[in-house]
């Protein structure tokens, strides 16, 4: 079952580690991760993956879980630091700290750190020729 | 929204009446977004852009997809088709590699003593699991298909000794046909779209049951392909065939509902707009005047010429429907069109794409209150 085995270790730590591997998959049958179940398994099955065993899709689903709560933590942090920096005065502060909106921005430099490169519009103009001279513009 | 100068002004749609087409995939998109808001409510966030949502609960579905077919792939690479749990691993670390986790540099390290593992561990134990708020069932959900019996079910022979009989009966011969040569097998039209084949196999056994008869009136309202078959086997082959060369169908043989011709106008509106704006100004929560909307699309149209389907709209100007509609918050709106032959003939050819496309058919709708407005400019159209 295990192809690499680590000569350093002992019989017994191999021993210990697979009984940790068990121990932990048990433990995921009662940590209901944030990510359905059906989801996860229908993503999975989309990809091709195949195992009777629900606690491998639990264990992907807790992993994805922690990856976006990862990149959710490093937006946060972006966000914070942003309302940190802004020359503003503590009234307008205080106001604004409540208000904590994960923005496409933030997104996006959080996800850089993961190898995901987002691009996004910055901005939609109404026609081609919004924000044109109304001279040149077409009528 | 503040509108362009001049003629081509015109209003913004607003987002809540963007109606996007809907893909195969929209139930587990919407359930993961919700699932990755939930994750984002945990971490402290307060709301989120629509747009961040989207992207965010896309790279998720992204990261289990690809943890999928990773441990998918290193199961086929040890000879596998099931993935075990060391599989997965694998794939986990495999994009961790990118982050980085403790140990990812040991080439030879140990599956279960792996980083990404250790890690997950520490996750769990930290965290406060939240469970998702909705019950979510189990999808997609698998139709039972009733398969046609083979003849071996059926318990008959095979009409002709090159027919195996394992093979799908042929259907009974008075089910399609009302043709006098009984041509079994070649009676069907061959439907453009591969729905109406679905419902046509359903359908099968009920209708040898029918008489010809039944099989007109129930075929003029549910089925419009079959209605081709009441005429005369003179018109059997160009239906076999293409059901577009069939002939056109005469006035009151098919009830259709009460659309406007895809005409000019249509053209006019993919110019001026990218999608059915006009329709949707009726959505807008100030009133707005049918006139002053449509007046630059009159203007419009009075000015410019067309090159296909002038006459049509000449032909529909002239007349007067008497249409009564209401516009509803859902853009419907009843209406019964009388003497509209014409045009009649031009859609009958178009059901497939008429039942389709949702777009052209607001498109029409839109068309159609244009007429209205045109024949009655003092008139204003009741919301």
């Amino acid at each position: 079952m295990n192809p690499n085995h680590n000569p350093q270790s002992s019989d017994g730590g191999r021993h210990d580690d697979d009984a940790a591997l068990t121990e932990f998959l048990a433990s995921l049958m009662d940590y209901t991760p944030t990510i359905p179940d059906e989801l996860v398994e229908h993503y999975l099955a989309k990809s091709g993956f195949q195992s009777p065993d629900i606690r491998l899709t639990r264990l992907v689903a807790v992993a994805t879980q922690k990856f976006v709560a990862e990149v959710a933590g490093d937006a946060l942090q972006h966000c914070k630091a942003r309302q940190a920096t802004i020359p503003k005065d503590k009234r307008d502060r205080q106001q604004k700290d409540k208000r904590l909106v994960l923005t496409m921005e933030d997104l996006t430099k959080a996800l850089h750190d993961y190898g995901v490169n987002v691009r996004h519009q910055e901005y939609f103009a109404d026609s081609p020729s919004t924000g044109m001279d109304p001279a040149t513009r077409d009528e | 929204m503040s509108n362009g100068g001049g003629k081509t002004g015109r209003q913004l749609e607003k987002p809540s009446t963007w109606k996007r087409k809907s893909g195969a995939d929209d139930f587990a998109q919407a359930i993961a977004k919700i699932a990755v808001a939930q994750l984002l409510e945990g971490q402290g966030f307060h709301s989120f852009q629509q747009s961040a949502l989207e992207a965010l609960s896309d790279v998720a579905v992204r990261y289990a997809t690809s943890i999928g077919r990773s441990a998918h792939y290193y199961a086929n690479l040890s000879g596998r088709t099931e993935s075990n749990a060391f599989d997965v691993i694998q794939g986990i670390e495999d994009l961790g590699y990118v982050q980085g986790f403790p140990g990812a540099s040991e080439v030879d390290h140990c599956l279960e003593d792996s980083g990404v593992v250790r890690e997950i561990v520490q996750y769990v134990n930290e965290v406060e699991p939240i469970p998702f708020v909705h019950p979510v069932p189990r999808f997609p959900i698998v139709k039972d298909r009733k398969l046609t019996p083979s003849f071996l079910q059926e318990g008959k022979e095979p009409p002709a000794e090159h027919i195996p009989a394992w093979l799908p009966a042929f259907p009974d011969p008075q089910t399609n046909t009302l043709d006098p040569t009984g041509d079994t097998t070649g009676a069907e039209p061959h439907a453009a779209n591969g729905k109406f084949d679905q419902e046509r196999e359903k359908n099968k056994g009920d209708w040898s049951m029918l008489s010809s008869q039944q099989q007109i009136v129930s075929g003029m309202f549910e089925k419009p392909t079959f209605t081709y078959l009441d005429d005369a086997k003179a018109k059997k082959a160009a239906v076999e065939s293409n059901p577009f060369l069939a002939p056109p169908l005469k006035v009151g043989e098919k009830e259709v509902a009460p659309i406007a011709p895809p005409a000019p106008p249509a053209k006019l509106f993919n110019n001026v707009a990218s999608d059915n704006p006009v329709a949707r100004n009726f959505l807008d929560d100030k009133s707005v005047s049918v006139l002053e909307t449509f007046t630059p699309a009159i203007e419009a149209m009075k000015s410019t010429t067309y090159d296909s389907g002038e006459d049509q709209t000449k032909h529909v100007l002239n007349e007067k429907p008497t249409v009564r509609f209401k516009i509803g918050v859902r853009n419907k709106f009843l209406g019964r069109s009388t003497g509209l032959s014409p045009e009649k003939e031009h859609q009958k050819t178009l059901p497939w794409f008429a039942m389709e496309d949702e777009k052209d058919d607001r498109k029409r709708r839109a068309e159609k209150i244009l007429r209205e407005s045109l024949q009655n400019p003092d008139q204003f159209v009741q919301l």
